[in-house]
């Protein structure tokens, strides 16, 4: 069906309006990563020597953690998947962006809310939910700016000339629909008319599978998808799975929030349900697995993914897709779970997914959507393998040392050489993402310079 | 699969399932939890906090203790937490149930502390910790929660005193229903 569709598809939407709100969403999703690379290299530091900056109230290791990991996600990730999406479905549905600015006081709406949520954490405001730690007054300003930001995919997809469909657009759409749901409902039941007792963990937890798998998951899903089949020329492999795959991705997600809860003061009905149902994910993500791994396994394939730009850094995504899928599925059983649940094989597990899949994709994804959203070359081959080598062992780096060393480190005792190597990694990252942003930040300039001298062009 | 509103529909159907199956359900079964006596007609637990210690628990938020500290101990066939000596028995729902704003926490750079009133010995033994923590231990010191006095001594400010009367509350030495102390 939509294979053919999809080949054609590929116009560029450089010339329907979308440019502006993508530049805007990979500009500031830039800005973010530096922040929060910054903020982990500090971060490891205070891990390895406690007394560095400690006499200072704001620099308190808990609230730089936590501001880290709010700028990673809310500002790289989520400004990256606002771009992304919006480029994609642009593309896939022919979309003629004509009220772009509304997608622009969206980027500003969403920016601004971040920067205040994250200075009232600076200062002490905050709360004890991971990823609902901005105050509670900042979180209708964020959904509504969500809504201004990211649901064009959506009306992209409603207003598309033709009825063809590719997989990409399904995933695109869920991810629209599944945050502000999610977030809305949790921010509700948890920090305006809060629940009782444990029922807030539960619900917390719902939110962070969602969160992770139906919004930063899917997005990054359909951008390989995309990709894959963009790059390579090829038709998805065993396309007719895909359908399958996506329904019971979506179906299966949600079940696994008690997985993160085992052991915890929680029904056991409740824990089995989630153990139960992180094994069902096994059924999606080998679907998922057959379609990427199979579209490339033609001839030379793989040689060609991995010679071309956004192909390599989507390869990568890939074979971190599936290795963290499966450490999620099978750690997530009673006897596994037990032994490295709260040790910091579970950052290892999280560095795998946000960092090896989900960032690494929409690293490849700039590699292909920058150049045609300003219309000029990427300046410095040299900063593009920089970049990926540097992220590539940083970042994977990391997520090998705390699957190998996390566990069995927190659980006899803090070595004193444990943190020297996160700290290494952490700052070949920040090399990675300061090569990443020169070569960005030159294109965006150049290409703004351009528009503001002929505003015609 | 062409149709947005089918689209829509379905994956409105995989959120809602999910939802009403864990969370709804979970409030039937857990909402109504109270204070309970562990033996009828004792007194009930868990037991409410004093005001200080609610004080204390806005600097333990404030100060992200959360990111390095959980609240929460595990049964003996589900990690070594006993073993550890973090608690004298599994903690269970009915211990929350007073808490408008549960600080479980999910990941240990330092002790599980859902026990940790019961096992400090004295008020001066967790200043001591918090103004200056054993070697090689990955918590740092938190000196601007201490002022030093005109004779030279060094003093909890208000915050330091609420924060560890807020410690110092965090117990479960006592028998829920759900779950007695070891024996």
């Amino acid at each position: 069906m939509s294979q053919d569709y999809h080949r054609q598809a590929h116009s560029s939407p450089s010339d329907t309006g979308s440019t502006l709100p993508v530049r805007l969403f990979f500009a500031s999703a830039l800005g973010w990563l530096m922040i929060s690379s910054v903020l982990g290299l500090i971060v490891s530091l205070k891990l390895q020597t406690p007394t560095f900056m400690a006499s200072c109230e704001w620099f308190t290791y808990g609230r730089l953690e936590i501001l880290q990991r709010n700028a990673f996600t809310y500002g790289w990730i989520a400004n990256a998947i606002f771009g992304v999406n919006l480029w994609i479905m642009s593309a896939l549905a022919r979309f003629e962006f004509k009220d772009s600015w509304l997608a622009v006081g969206g980027w500003l709406g969403w920016n601004l809310a971040l920067t205040f949520g994250l200075g009232a954490i600076f200062l002490g405001h905050l709360n004890g939910y991971a990823l609902l730690e901005m105050p509670k007054e900042v979180a209708p300003a964020l959904f509504i700016s969500f809504l201004f930001a990211a649901l064009w995919p959506a009306v992209a997809f409603v207003r598309r000339p033709t009825g063809h469909v590719f997989v990409s657009q399904w995933y695109i759409i869920g991810a629209s629909f599944v945050f502000p749901v999610a977030f809305g409902i949790t921010q509700l039941l948890v920090l305006w008319y809060p629940t009782s007792g444990v029922l807030q963990a539960l619900i917390h937890s719902w939110f962070i599978q969602n969160i992770q798998l139906l919004w930063i998951g899917a997005s990054a899903i359909s951008a390989t998808y995309y990709f894959i089949s963009k790059e390579s020329g090829r038709t998805i492999s065993a396309y007719y799975l895909a359908t399958v795959g996506f329904w019971t991705y979506f179906l299966f997600a949600g079940w696994t929030a008690p997985a993160s809860l085992l052991g915890g003061p929680i029904p056991v009905w409740i824990q089995s349900v989630g153990v139960t149902t992180s094994l069902m994910m096994l059924v999606p993500v080998i679907i998922l697995g057959i379609n990427f791994f199979g579209t490339l396994s033609y001839s030379r394939g793989f040689a060609y993914a991995w010679n071309n730009t956004t192909l390599r850094f989507v390869l990568v995504g890939m074979v971190s897709f599936v290795v963290s899928s499966a450490l999620n599925i099978f750690f997530a059983t009673r006897s596994l779970n037990a032994v490295v649940r709260f040790t910091d094989f579970t950052v290892g597990q999280q560095q795998l997914v946000n960092y090896g899949f989900v960032s690494m994709v929409f690293f490849g994804a700039a590699y292909y959507i920058l150049p045609r959203v300003t219309g000029s070359f990427w300046p410095s081959a040299k900063l593009v393998h920089l970049h990926f080598w540097s992220c590539v062992i940083g970042g994977l780096g990391l997520a090998l040392h705390l699957l190998i060393c996390g566990y069995p480190t927190v659980n006899s005792g803090v070595m004193s050489y444990y943190y020297i190597p996160v700290i290494f990694f952490v700052l070949l990252q920040l090399v990675g993402h300061l090569a990443f942003a020169i070569n960005s930040c030159v294109m965006l300039f150049a290409s703004a310079r351009n528009t503001n001298d002929n505003p015609h062009a | 699969m062409k149709d947005f509103n089918l689209i829509l529909s379905g994956i409105f159907f995989t959120l809602a399932a999910s939802f009403g199956g864990l969370l709804i359900s979970s409030e039937v079964q857990l909402g109504s939890l109270g204070r309970a006596p562990a033996e009828e007609g004792g007194p009930l637990f868990p037991p409410i906090e004093t005001g200080l210690a609610i004080q204390g628990r806005q600097v333990y938020l404030e100060l992200g203790c959360v990111t390095c500290h959980t609240q929460q101990v595990r049964p003996a066939g589900q990690g070594n937490d006993i073993a550890k000596g973090y608690g004298p028995r599994p903690t269970v729902a009915r211990d929350y149930v007073l808490q408008t704003e549960l600080l479980l926490g999910n990941h240990r750079n330092g002790p599980d502390l859902a026990n940790y009133g019961a096992r400090a010995k004295s008020d001066d033994e967790i200043h001591g910790h918090l103004r200056s923590p054993a070697a090689g231990s990955t918590m740092p010191a938190y000196h601007f929660l201490y002022v030093v006095d005109k004779n030279g001594i060094t003093q909890p400010t208000e915050r330091a005193q609420a924060l560890v009367a807020y410690l110092k509350s965090l117990r479960i030495d006592y028998n829920s229903p759900e779950a007695k102390l070891k024996q």
